[in-house]
Parts: structure tokens; C-alpha cells; sequence
């Protein structure tokens, strides 16, 4: 036989290692300002580029592509040499994938804060950033594949599909979601719109928890699970079938984010089916992983990264024992749009990602500087902190979500309801959201202690760049005698193929029906593109991140019918790119806010919400009543809507402004009326145009009720080609 | 329920029906050669991350017990 000597690469694990410390601490500060915005709306200092719409998408994204993006790229790179005994693929390709996904995390931290966004969640990065994306991604991917090419290893460990099986799954998510036009070099609209939009995002969403926060950090269970305990995986047979009903079925879940939506009824009830079925193998994989630890659990006792480790697959367990309990369409009734989602992400993000992170760091930094870890007490500190965190962050969100979610549904006795007044349920919440605060700063507390304690252990040590291995050359030629499933697993581009085959079956029997069906989207007739000033507004909306606390999709339930007005349809919403239909309500339902009050309500709520909803947690909007318009893209705008499907006539670039400036004067003569003096180029006037068009078409041919209602736009009707 | 998921998607019932009847197959293939693997073969593949081919953790490694 002949034995080779080779390098493992410390570097970039080390390298990946540091960043995810970094960004884990940022990403939760981030959030917890945005806890903390939401009991004290002037805890933003009234700067624009941190109020609750901007930094939430800020926070989701740091904790997801910068945290466990960087986290989990760190465990790949170390596992998968070991795993496939050999150095990575390529070192320049290693170095590509550190530095080109941290520059894209960068862009993310400046680009989000200035309100570029697409508003659509954990795909609020803009055009040229998802370019980047797609072309870091293609670089892991050809690194990972690389390596397994290159491998001195026959067989392809479990930890390798799930790797696999997350390269090309993020991949085709992240490229059909992203599809956009152009509107300049910092805006795009989504090809789709409404519900198609709508179905599109959270096939994508729900994907990207399962195929970014989940099958990746299963492999990295599988790994480093057992290295960490030193026993074998319970069972390898049970390993696979996790895998293949895992990849399986999670593809065909996402529509159980749109439950009692305007999506048709059939893809609602695909979500749910395949939502309850995602128990089974969620719960094979957490007793896989808890079982590898029979018989080590004195070991437990005493190796915190051990300990780590069990409250994560337990998380795990638990979240995936929640989510599809949220899919049946009673419970998402109650649970849509409340706290309750948030208690249940957080019970993934901190207790599955965060802690199976905190986990490997343990694990890894004695390795990579050849030492102790620094004090297993302070680890211990940070174990018990991060899990007293966990619960005063999960308890109160959950308490609040079905506080809330009981309080929208209460009828009087005489049929009324019993807190028409929306505000009336959010002030209730109040000291949970405090609560919660503190929950949070007790996990970061934790997480900095855990800094400092990896940061004094590489202090004590000495780095290795490289480790030494040695292993038998693998024999390339084929043995006719091997069976079936070795055969199949030792093929790693048979595997990926069978693989993304699973992954696009589901995804396609989701997606396509509802592009080629019409019935899906019945069509309204008195359904008209925006105008352009109400263009303008719903981008200023979606650079605002409103859709961060608002829905616009009112369900067909009494209770929510009584408080907001008709249900939405679908076909109120084909001129949508993208959908803002968004997904939690800390203020309440937008979509028919049209007409509900006069212009110059809207200005001065803008200007300070407690001025019109005394206690209101909503941010203050100043800077919309000071900055200027900015008209110029107007036409770049309109010809994008164009190309994605909206009718503007041929040529309408041209008159767009006119009609702009003849829709701004009507709203200030409005608000005139209303005592407001403002002048016509402001953003606000923009705004106005929007909120007060929202929802309002179907209405289209009966008279405004009020005499002080904004008239109905003129300029819409122009637009009839 | 099978049935009226499909029936409401108006037309495209074959297309669906393909794609369940593919999505089982595949699934049961790979329960089956799950099953029909050698009690050897898995005993390997569960230990197979005790083993990385590292020389100075097999010297080293032992030395701060985990
Ligand atoms: C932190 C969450 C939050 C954000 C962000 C937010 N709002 Fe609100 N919004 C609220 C709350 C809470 C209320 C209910 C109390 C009130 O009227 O202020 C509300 C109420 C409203 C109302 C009145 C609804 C009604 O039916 O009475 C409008 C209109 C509105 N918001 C528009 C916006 C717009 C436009 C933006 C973005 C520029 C925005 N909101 C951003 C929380 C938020």
C-alpha cells in the first residue's frame, strides 16, 4: 500500500473561526437594540440608518450569513479534510471563499443601514451583492467538490451528503429567488410579483433555514458529535435515512409560512401535510445525535463542549417538533404574525445554531494552538448564561405572541370586538419585550466571556498552521463487487445528482403550477398599477423596512375582517413587485390603510406616531418630512416595472413626472386643509400617496365616504394603455 | 386528501401525480438499500470521524484528555 503524507489547513479553519466570534457579537447586539427599540421607540437616537425597519433585517442577516455562515464554513473546511483525508482542494480557493463572503457581509452591514433592500427576508441584499453571492458560493462549491474528488477516503461519510446537499440546494434557492431587473445600481424589482412573489420568497425562506441553518450543521452534528465524545454514531442506517427523508421532504414545507393567505388552497395544504411529516426524520436525527452519547455522559458532566453540544440537538429537537406543530392551520391561525414565530426562530438560532457553534469553538481552539482550553470554569459561565438567556428570551416571546394573538381574536358578548383598538394589545406586551431584553443580554454576556476565554487560550498556545497526516493513496479503479448503496455513496456525482433531483421535484410542484395556471390568480379588473408618486412611496416604504412590523395581508377570519376591512385577494396584488405582505404584526394589517385617514393624519403620525397613538412603539419618521424626492430614476423605475410584467404604456417615462408633480399638489392641498403646510418634493408626500392607495382599488367606483379623504388618484387612470 | 389537493390545481393533476409517485420511489429506494447494507459496512462508516490519518494528534492528541 502506499501510504501518502499530507497537510491539513489550519489557517482558514482559524480564519473562519475568528470571523464567526466576531460577527456572532455583532449580529446579537444588533438585535438587541432592536429588542430594545421596541419598548423604547427613541432608543434609535432618531438616526435613520438604525430604526427597528432597518436594523432588523441588519440583525437577521448578521446572525444568519455572517454567524453561522462563517460558523459553518469553519466546521465544513476542518471536517471535510479529515473526513476525506486530504488538504482542501485548493488553498486560493479557500482564501477566495474567506474573503469574498466576508467583503459580501461587509457590504450587507453598510448597504442594509442605508436602507438598500429588497425587502424580501434574508434576501434583502440588493442586485450586485447577490451577484456576489452567487460567484463566492460557486467558488465553495468547487472547492468542497474539489476536495471530495481528491479524497484518500473511499467512502463519503453522512456529514459530506448534508454538505453536498447544502452547496447545491443554497445554490439554486438563492439564484431563482434573486431573480430581479435592475432599477439602477442599488434598486430591483423582483420578476415576480404578489403571490407569486409571495410563494417564490418562502419556498426560499423556509429553505434557507433548512438548507443553511440546518443541513449543514447536521453534518457538522454528525462529525463532531462523536469526535468530541469519542464514540462511534449510534446508528449509521439511521443517519441516512435522516438525510434522504430530511432533503426530502423540507422542499415541499415553505408554503406553511403563508397559511390563510390569498396562496390557493392546495399549496397551503401541501405546506401543512409535508410540515408534519418533517417530524419524524427531525426527531430520528436529534435521538441519533443524543444516543452517540450513551455511556459518555459522565464525560458530559465534565467537557463543556459536550454540554454545548446536548442543549443544541435538543434546541433542535424542539424546534423541529414546534415548526410543524405552527404548519396546522389551526395553531398558524393563532400564531401567524405574533411573538410566538419569534420565540420559535430563537429557540433554532440561539439554542441549535449558536450553541452547536460555541460548541466547536471549544473543541477546535485547543486544537489549532495545541494547548488546554484557558478555563473550563469561565466556559461553564458561559454555558449557564447563554442558557438562562435562552429562557428569558424564549418564555416572555411566547407568553407574548399567544397574549397578543388571543387578544386580536376576543369578541364582546354582542359580537364586537373586545380590543378594537390595535395599540391596546401591543402596550400589553410591553414588559415581556423588556423581559426579553434582558434574556438577550444575558446570552451576549455569555458570548463575551466565551471571546475571551477562546482569545486567552490562543494566547497560551502556539498556532499550527498545518497538521500532519498520513493515509493510504485510494485505488481509483472500480471493484465490480461493491453493493448497491456503497456504490452510490462512494459516487459522489451520482449522490449530488439524486440530490439536487429530490431537492428540485419539490420545489417544482410548488412553483410552477402557479405560473402556468391562470385560475391561481384570479384576476380583479379594477386592479391598476401605482402611480409613480405611489411608485416612489412603497419604495421609500420598502427602504424603510415598514413591512418589518405591518402586514399587508389581511386573513379571512371575522376577527380580522372586523378590525381592518375585506380580505385580500390575489388578484389585488399582480402589480406587486415584490409582495410586502410580510410576516409579523407589531403594528397593525396595512393593507387596506387607504382612505382610513386623512392626509395630514398621516404626516403628523409620521412625524411622531405619540402625537395620533399615545404609547405607539412605532419609530418616529422625521427625515421623511425633510428630504427631498428623489425623482430622477423615476423613468429607470417605470421601465423596470415595465420589463417585469407592469403595463405602463410605451413611452410613459416621459409624462411620469407630470403626473408625479400633479398627484404631489393634490396631497399638499390636502394636507393644507388638514392645518399641514408642506411642500411637494418631500419624501413624506410620496409616502402619503402610497399608504392612501393601499387597498383601495377594489373599492374603485364608490364615492369616498369623507369629504377629506385623498381623492383617488387621477393619474392612475391615465395609465390605461 | 391526496385527491382534492390535486383536484385543485386545476389541470396540472398527471404532472402532480407523477411527481408524488417519483418522490415515494426514489425515497423507498434509498430505505431499501439502507436496509440491505452489511452490519461490517455500517460498524466503518460510524466510526469513520475517530479516525483523520493525524500524526501529531495520535502523538500529541492523548496528552490533554479531553
Ligand atoms: C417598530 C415597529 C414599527 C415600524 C418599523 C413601523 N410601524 Fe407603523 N405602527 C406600529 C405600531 C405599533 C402602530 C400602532 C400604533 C400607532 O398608530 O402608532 C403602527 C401604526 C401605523 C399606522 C396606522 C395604522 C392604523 O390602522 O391605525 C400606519 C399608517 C403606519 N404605522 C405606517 C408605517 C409606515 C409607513 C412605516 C415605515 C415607514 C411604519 N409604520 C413602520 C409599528 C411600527
Amino acid at each position: 500500500m502506499n501510504i501518502e503524507t499530507f497537510k491539513y489547513d489550519n489557517r482558514v479553519v482559524r480564519a473562519f473561526a475568528i470571523a464567526t466570534s466576531i460577527w456572532a457579537v455583532v449580529g446579537m447586539l444588533a438585535g438587541l437594540l432592536a429588542a430594545v427599540e421596541l419598548f423604547l421607540p427613541g432608543a434609535n437616537l432618531n438616526l435613520q440608518y438604525i430604526t427597528f425597519g432597518r436594523l432588523r433585517p441588519l440583525h437577521t442577516n448578521a446572525v444568519i450569513f455572517a454567524f453561522v455562515g462563517n460558523g459553518m464554513f469553519m466546521g465544513i473546511y476542518y471536517s471535510l479534510q479529515r473526513l476525506c483525508k486530504a488538504r482542501m482542494f485548493n488553498d486560493t480557493l479557500s482564501w477566495i471563499n474567506f474573503w469574498g463572503w466576508n467583503a459580501i457581509i461587509v457590504a450587507a452591514a453598510i448597504s442594509l443601514p442605508l436602507g438598500l433592500t429588497t425587502s424580501k427576508e434574508y434576501a434583502e441584499l440588493e442586485w450586485p451583492i447577490d451577484i456576489a453571492i452567487a460567484l463566492v458560493w460557486v467558488v465553495f462549491c468547487i472547492n468542497l467538490f474539489g476536495t471530495i474528488w481528491k479524497r484518500r477516503e473511499k467512502h463519503l461519510y453522512v456529514a459530506i451528503w448534508f454538505y453536498i446537499a447544502t452547496a447545491i440546494t443554497v445554490a439554486i434557492l438563492h439564484i431563482v429567488n434573486s431573480l430581479e431587473v435592475p432599477a439602477g445600481a442599488f434598486k430591483s424589482y423582483s420578476i415576480y410579483a404578489g403571490v407569486q412573489d409571495a410563494l417564490v420568497q418562502w419556498w426560499y425562506g423556509h429553505n434557507a433555514v433548512a438548507f443553511f441553518l440546518t443541513t449543514p450543521y447536521l453534518g457538522l452534528m454528525y462529525y463532531f458529535l462523536p469526535k468530541a465524545s469519542g464514540r462511534p454514531v449510534f446508528s449509521y442506517r439511521l443517519s441516512i435515512i435522516h438525510f434522504w427523508a430530511l432533503i426530502f421532504i423540507y422542499i415541499w414545507a415553505g408554503p406553511h409560512h403563508l397559511l390563510y393567505t390569498a396562496l390557493p388552497d392546495w399549496a397551503q395544504s401541501l405546506g401543512m401535510a409535508f410540515s408534519i411529516m418533517l417530524v419524524a426524520p427531525s426527531w430520528g436525527g436529534m435521538l441519533n445525535g443524543l444516543l452517540t452519547l450513551r455511556g459518555a455522559w459522565d464525560k458530559v458532566r465534565q467537557e463543556p463542549m459536550l454540554k454545548f453540544m446536548v442543549v443544541a440537538v435538543t434546541a433542535y429537537g424542539m424546534a423541529t417538533l414546534e415548526g410543524p406543530m405552527l404548519s396546522i392551520k389551526s395553531v398558524n391561525s393563532l400564531s401567524h404574525y405574533t411573538d410566538w414565530t419569534i420565540a420559535h426562530v430563537h429557540t433554532g438560532a440561539l439554542g441549535w445554531n449558536g450553541f452547536l457553534t460555541f460548541s466547536m469553538l471549544y473543541w477546535l481552539f485547543p486544537r489549532l494552538y495545541r494547548t488546554d482550553l484557558y478555563s473550563v470554569k469561565l466556559a461553564n459561565w458561559h454555558f449557564w448564561l447563554g442558557l438562562l438567556g435562552m429562557m428569558f428570551y424564549v418564555v416572555p416571546m411566547y407568553w407574548s405572541g399567544i397574549t397578543q394573538g388571543l387578544m386580536w381574536k376576543q369578541f364582546t358578548p354582542d359580537g364586537f370586538l373586545q380590543y378594537p383598538n390595535f395599540l391596546e394589545t401591543v402596550l400589553q406586551l410591553i414588559p415581556m419585550y423588556r423581559l426579553r431584553a434582558v434574556g438577550g443580554s444575558l446570552y451576549i454576556l455569555g458570548v463575551l466571556i466565551g471571546c475571551y476565554n477562546l482569545y486567552k487560550t490562543a494566547r497560551q498556545g502556539r498556532f499550527e498552521p498545518d497538521t500532519e497526516a498520513q493515509a493510504p493513496a485510494l485505488e481509483r479503479s472500480g471493484h465490480g463487487a461493491e453493493s448497491g448503496h456503497r456504490w452510490l455513496e462512494s459516487k459522489a456525482g451520482l449522490l449530488s445528482v439524486l440530490a439536487t433531483v429530490a431537492v428540485l421535484i419539490g420545489g417544482a410542484v410548488e412553483i410552477i403550477p402557479m405560473f402556468v395556471i391562470q385560475g391561481n390568480v384570479p384576476t380583479i379588473s379594477s386592479v391598476k398599477p401605482y402611480s409613480p408618486l405611489e411608485v416612489l412611496g412603497r419604495d421609500l416604504y420598502i427602504r424603510e423596512g415598514c413591512v418589518g412590523c405591518h402586514s399587508q395581508m389581511i386573513r379571512p377570519f371575522r376577527s380580522e375582517t372586523e378590525r381592518y376591512g375585506e380580505y385580500s385577494k390575489a388578484g389585488e396584488f399582480v402589480y406587486d413587485h415584490p409582495f410586502l405582505w410580510g410576516s409579523k404584526r407589531t403594528g397593525p394589517d396595512l393593507h387596506r390603510i387607504g382612505g382610513k385617514y386623512p392626509d395630514a393624519w398621516h404626516y403628523n403620525h409620521m412625524d411622531d406616531p405619540r402625537l395620533t397613538s399615545p404609547g405607539s412603539i412605532m419609530p418616529r419618521y422625521p427625515w421623511l418630512l425633510t428630504q427631498k424626492l428623489e425623482t430622477n430614476s423615476l423613468p429607470a423605475r417605470i421601465a423596470a416595472l415595465r420589463k417585469v410584467g407592469v403595463p405602463y404604456p410605451a413611452g410613459y417615462e416621459a409624462r411620469a413626472q407630470k403626473d408625479l408633480e400633479k398627484q404631489a399638489a393634490t396631497i399638499v392641498q390636502n394636507l393644507k386643509a388638514g392645518m399641514v403646510k408642506a411642500e411637494s418634493n418631500r419624501e413624506i408626500i410620496a409616502l402619503i400617496a402610497y399608504l392612501q392607495r393601499l387597498g383601495t382599488d377594489i373599492k374603485a367606483g364608490q364615492a369616498p365616504k369623507t369629504a377629506d379623504l385623498a381623492p383617488l388618484p387621477q393619474t392612475t387612470v391615465s395609465l390605461n394603455p | 386528501m391526496i385527491q382534492n389537493v390535486l383536484k385543485e390545481t386545476g389541470g396540472i393533476g398527471l404532472f402532480g401525480i407523477i411527481s408524488i409517485c417519483l418522490f415515494f420511489t426514489v425515497f423507498t429506494g434509498a430505505l431499501i438499500w439502507t436496509f440491505l447494507q452489511k452490519k461490517s459496512f455500517l460498524t466503518t462508516m460510524e466510526s469513520l470521524p475517530l479516525s483523520d490519518g493525524e500524526i501529531t494528534s495520535e502523538l500529541k492528541g492523548e496528552a490533554h484528555h479531553e
